[in-house]
């Protein structure tokens, strides 16, 4: 299949680094005068070098009028789901539908459970991903009149009050790399938000794709329901073989291949530098878009703009 | 009988986002800035709108107002949460507080979030409690300011123990929940919580003057008093006449306002709050007790009452949480007593004339690069310039820019940029303006343009008395003669004046080189750099052989001139003096080489390094620096090419001597006594020194750095500006001649 037509979305990765708030912050401006589509953040509470994920969108989103903001990925395990689904509304809502919401199993569990977290298996945690899903579209829900309860085995909500609901559609991305979490992608996500220098190759993509489509259909969905992302690193300089390493005009191609290839739309770029935002933003995107409608427009049939 | 707790009164808002939006709270928060109110918090629990991001988002369009935290319980998790607040209080420049409800396990949230935010103990923090156990978690980050707890809840003798024993303040709820505009508290058992408070604080050591005392309040203004007594509806004098006893007798000193009606937030601001104020006056820093953790960790010899008003409230104390970012530099760990942050020269003035009488050591910082280190000191006190730091075009025909001494070099460069400028200063970017430019300033464009010092045109100081004098050419000139060189004696620089160059794109070059042969690479590349155009500034590194590996030098330079052939044809020359392994060249805008990470200073124990200037890297030279690296002497050895328009100012023009060398050397090492014993055997080959790689405390370094008429006017400079010798952290030229000689033989 791949190439599900989603209109493409560039991004920046960001270090929340509470060594220099100022400068995250003006890194998030950076991107957005640049014309990315999108700033992201690592969310690592346990962390003692980083600003709180949260705080720190809630903050960089008011210096900002354009670009959408997401965590890349909100640890799950620290933060409660129906807490975490009112908060994304909210700062959903502040942002005049700006927020997305990229979210995780959890990874490094004795750092969680050192912040009094509860330790779970990788399973687990994938299970527990599921039901949080649930209670965080359960909260946005406003239009269910019905009393909102969820019992599960790691969250359960008593009858809570729903809402709010948020200005848009918020994304629910995963950072997905094993089956499990990939079928969960496919089954309930809006979005796959993997990181490039994780997978061991490119097949790596072609065959979570695969997995999530079948999830996807399975679940009585379109694979297409399901936006794929990628968070990667590069450098820019002269021409060379490797992936993503040469000029602008590189970049773009092997970018564009990526999306008429392995089906992906959406690119955050990693390092949290002025001067590569500002490459990526001005001079890799627009290449890039160029490419791929050029690319869609002789193709043809009608797969332009299916998605979000 | 009425109490006063000496705090200064301060009036906030309690806000409820109500059906009208996130934004519609975001923007009474605003008006509540603008209308001079001290504090907002947005209520927890009462919609489903989430309170702390709320928060977070009107600390981005707020400037002023501080930021009540409170986060909704039940079941926080307190190490989240104190970095959350911490987090908060660094996006918003020290204005949050934190706000925690009465519930089970408060005592030990409180236990968690302090001992997360006390970032400077190495150790992981544990906590088993009944309510929340970590295990091992990481502390910090130290919230931008003593960040304030504030226990809620209605006043049971256990929450006012809590709040004794442990918190910042007592925040008193409204009667009822605060569901009703009438459910005021009033007055009423005030003096009994209050003095169930003091007690429990007395008992825990600390001052009952420490724990401040806050209430929520809420009315209604109406025309006439039609008011039953304990409630706040009537006319602004009424409200006056109900609130002035809490504040004048019952030691209240902060009223929340709980209201969402933009009517009443403007009434009680225009009408009520200045007779409060008035009424309550100003209360002097000097009578605001310090908690017991802060007057724990002061140290001797410095009256910290005496601190002066205008510098008291930024000013950081050992026991205060920003002291962890302001008590090293980057090369030096410190552990200072008082560091003092002006934020105007007339503060800087008031700071010098504090801490003369003071009977500890003096330092000056403005960006804390300082080699030597002596910016920071032990017990002592430091005059941070960090907050003086204006870039402001001056004349854009004369390219005239004044910069203030606490900017950094990459933030000169980003401000000249625009304008098609540059100013040389040196390599890195995060360097401070105020150490560099009053002592010389090699950098890459040193060949072409000259040392910073060659581009000052005039300084603002303020003297040893305090006295604010400028200097240039006419005016006080021998002073101005003795900034270009050797500053730090005089006094502090609070502005420079310089005159910028016209510099565009520049070539850039790094080079990995191959400098087994490490003495012929030496003479090699130096011989390049005597022959080469000015437009052509070099700088090397090479670090500690590893074991079994070639010795590698890193060779930098910068080419004035983004065409393509003029900059290949002034590095092949370079290139060739040795194989080169790796190399990258790119034309980049002067500003981008600059760029430079922001970060605080967290510099650990003491500098090691020798330095010194030199006309030629001779064989001699060369062969002696080689077995000083081979010898693992040195693990960061530069050299940085110099010469050119340096060498065309006559040596008696500034204070900064050593206008022939060709080269600036410098050797970090790991162990004082083998460095020096290395390098005081190799001063026969040297020229001369500057003095900001030095970190050689012996007062033959001054011999060295000046010549003797150099020195001879210096100390009649410092006889006639600074006869008390106050400023002498760094490389001290004393007013009268110290017994040393120069060992070097120039
Ligand atoms: C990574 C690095 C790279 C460097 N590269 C270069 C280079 O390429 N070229 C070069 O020339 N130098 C270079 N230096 C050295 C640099 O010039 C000195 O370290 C300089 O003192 C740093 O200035 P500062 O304001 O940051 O230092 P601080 O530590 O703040 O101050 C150093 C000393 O200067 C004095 N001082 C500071 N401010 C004032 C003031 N306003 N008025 C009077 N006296 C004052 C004080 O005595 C103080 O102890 C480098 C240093 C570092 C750490």
């Amino acid at each position: 299949m791949p190439d599900y037509g989603h209109e493409l979305m560039f991004g920046s990765f960001i270090t929340p680094a509470n060594a220099s708030p100022k400068e995250v912050v003006s890194l998030v401006r950076e991107s957005e005068a640049a014309g990315l589509d999108l700033a992201t953040f690592q969310d690592h509470p346990y962390q003692s070098a980083y600003l709180d994920t949260w705080t720190l969108m809630s903050y960089a989103a008011a210096r900002t009028e354009r670009i959408r903001l997401s965590g890349n990925v909100i640890n799950l395990p620290l933060r409660p789901p129906a807490v975490l689904a009112r908060a994304a509304a909210s700062l959903d809502l502040l942002s005049g539908g700006r927020f997305e919401l990229g979210l995780g199993s959890g990874a490094f569990w004795d750092a969680i459970e050192a912040m009094g977290g509860r330790r779970l298996t990788p399973g687990q945690a994938v299970e527990a991903l599921s039901e949080a899903i649930d209670v965080i579209r359960g909260v946005w829900d406003v239009a269910d009149r019905s009393l909102f309860r969820v019992d599960g085995t790691y969250y359960q909500v008593d009858g809570a009050k729903r809402g709010p609901a948020p200005a848009h559609d918020i994304g629910i991305w995963l950072g997905a790399y094993k089956p499990k979490m990939l079928r969960l992608t496919g089954a309930k996500a809006d979005g796959w938000l993997p990181s490039l220098p994780y997978m061991k190759s490119l097949d790596e993509i072609a065959q979570a794709n695969e997995i999530i489509d079948a999830a996807a259909v399975e679940a009585g969905r379109e694979p297409a329901a399901v936006r794929r992302l990628l968070n990667l690193g590069g450098s820019f300089g002269p021409r060379s073989d490797r992936l993503l390493s040469g000029p602008p005009e590189q970049w773009a191609e092997q970018l564009a291949a990526l999306t008429l290839e392995y089906g992906l739309s959406g690119y955050i770029v990693m390092g949290d530098d002025a001067a590569t935002i500002r490459t990526f933003g001005e001079e890799v995107a627009p290449l890039v878009r160029d490419l791929v409608a050029t690319e869609r427009a002789t193709r043809g049939g009608g797969i332009a703009g299916a998605g979000r | 009988m009425s109490v006063d707790y000496r705090h200064p009164l301060r009036l906030g808002l309690l806000l409820t986002p109500g059906d009208d939006g996130p934004q519609a709270a975001v923007e009474r928060a605003r008006l509540g800035e603008e209308l001079g109110y001290d504090l907002v918090s947005f209520r927890p629990g009462a919609s489903e709108l989430d309170p702390w991001t709320l928060l977070s988002w009107t600390a981005a369009r707020t400037t002023r107002i501080h930021l009540a935290a409170h986060p909704g319980g039940p079941g926080i998790n307190p190490a989240l949460v104190a970095r959350a607040a911490a987090s908060l209080d660094l996006l918003a420049d020290g204005r949050a507080e934190l706000i925690l409800s009465a519930e089970p396990g408060l005592d030990e949230a409180i236990d968690i979030v302090r001992g997360i935010w006390t970032a400077h103990l190495r150790s992981p923090l544990s906590f088993a409690g009944e309510h929340h156990r970590l295990a091992g978690a990481e502390r910090g980050p130290a919230p931008a300011h003593n960040l304030p707890i504030l226990l809620t809840g209605t006043p049971d003798p256990a929450l006012l123990r809590l709040a004794g024993t442990k918190a910042d303040g007592w925040l008193r709820p409204p009667a009822d929940g605060g569901s009703a505009t009438d459910s005021w508290a009033g007055a009423e058992g005030q003096a009994g919580a209050n003095a169930a408070i003091d007690q429990a604080a007395v008992a825990a050591g600390r001052d009952p003057r420490e724990i401040h005392r806050l209430t929520h309040i809420t009315g209604r203004f109406t025309t006439a008093a039609d008011n039953a007594d304990s409630s706040l509806t009537g006319t602004p004098e009424r409200w006056i006449s109900a609130l002035l006893p809490l504040i004048l007798d019952q030691g209240v000193s902060t009223l929340i306002l709980t209201t969402d009606d933009p009517a009443t937030i403007r009434r009680f601001a225009t009408d009520v709050a200045p007779a409060l104020r008035a009424a309550r006056g100003e209360i002097p820093r000097s009578e605001q007790v310090p908690s017991l953790y802060v007057r724990r960790h002061r140290r001797d010899g410095i009256a910290y009452d005496a601190v002066p008003e205008s510098l008291a409230g930024s000013a950081i104390e050992p026991g205060d949480a920003g002291f962890g970012r302001v008590r090293s530099t980057y090369l030096r760990g410190g552990s200072p007593g008082l560091v003092l942050r002006p934020g105007t020269p007339g503060e800087v003035a008031e700071a010098v004339r504090f801490a003369r009488t003071q009977p500890v050591k003096l330092s000056v910082r403005s960006g804390g690069h300082g080699i030597s280190g002596r910016s920071t000191n032990n017990g002592g006190i430091v005059i941070d310039l960090s907050r003086l730091h204006a870039i402001e075009i001056l004349d854009k025909a004369t390219r005239r820019v004044r910069v203030e001494p606490g900017a950094r070099w990459r933030d000169v460069a980003a401000a000249l940029s625009p304008h098609g400028w540059a100013l040389s200063s040196g390599d890195y970017g995060g360097v401070g303006v105020g150490g560099l430019a009053t002592s010389g300033g090699i950098g890459w464009l040193v060949r072409e343009h000259g040392l910073t010092v060659d581009h000052l045109r005039a300084v603002d100081l303020v003297l040893a008395d305090g006295t604010r004098v400028r200097a240039d050419e006419e005016e006080n000139a021998e002073l101005f003669w003795g900034v270009r060189g050797a500053g730090a004696n005089f006094g502090i620089v609070t502005s420079f004046e310089f005159e910028a160059d016209e510099v565009g794109e520049v070539g850039f070059g790094q080079f990995v080189m191959d400098a087994s042969d490490t003495a012929g690479f030496l003479e090699r590349w130096g011989a390049v750099m005597e022959a080469a155009p000015r437009d052509l500034t070099s700088f090397l590194i090479i670090g500690r052989p590893r074991l079994g590996q070639p010795t590698v030098a890193q060779v930098m330079a910068v080419v004035d001139s983004r065409d393509a052939e003029t900059i290949i044809a002034r590095l092949q020359p370079l290139a060739s003096v040795a194989p080169v392994l790796d190399y990258s060249i790119q034309v980049l805008p002067y500003e981008a080489i600059m760029n430079a990470p922001q970060a605080p200073h967290d510099g650990q124990g003491e500098p090691v390094t020798r330095s010194a200037l030199a006309g030629h890297l001779t064989p001699e030279l060369a062969g002696d620096v080689g077995r000083l690296i081979a010898g693992g002497l040195s693990y960061f050895f530069a050299i940085r090419s110099v010469g050119g328009a340096v060498a065309d100012v006559p040596s008696d023009a500034t204070a900064y001597a050593g206008r022939s060398a060709n080269f600036q050397l410098v050797a970090f090492g790991a162990n004082r006594r083998a460095l020096d014993s290395a390098w005081d055997a190799m001063l026969p080959h040297f020229s001369g020194l500057y003095l900001n790689f030095e970190t050689d405390l012996r007062p033959e370094r001054l011999h060295d750095a000046y010549p003797e008429a150099h020195l001879g006017r210096l100390r009649a400079l410092k006889r006639r500006y600074d006869p008390d010798n106050v400023f002498r952290d760094n490389f001290n030229i004393t007013p009268e001649p110290d017994q040393a000689r120069s060992q070097s033989s120039r």
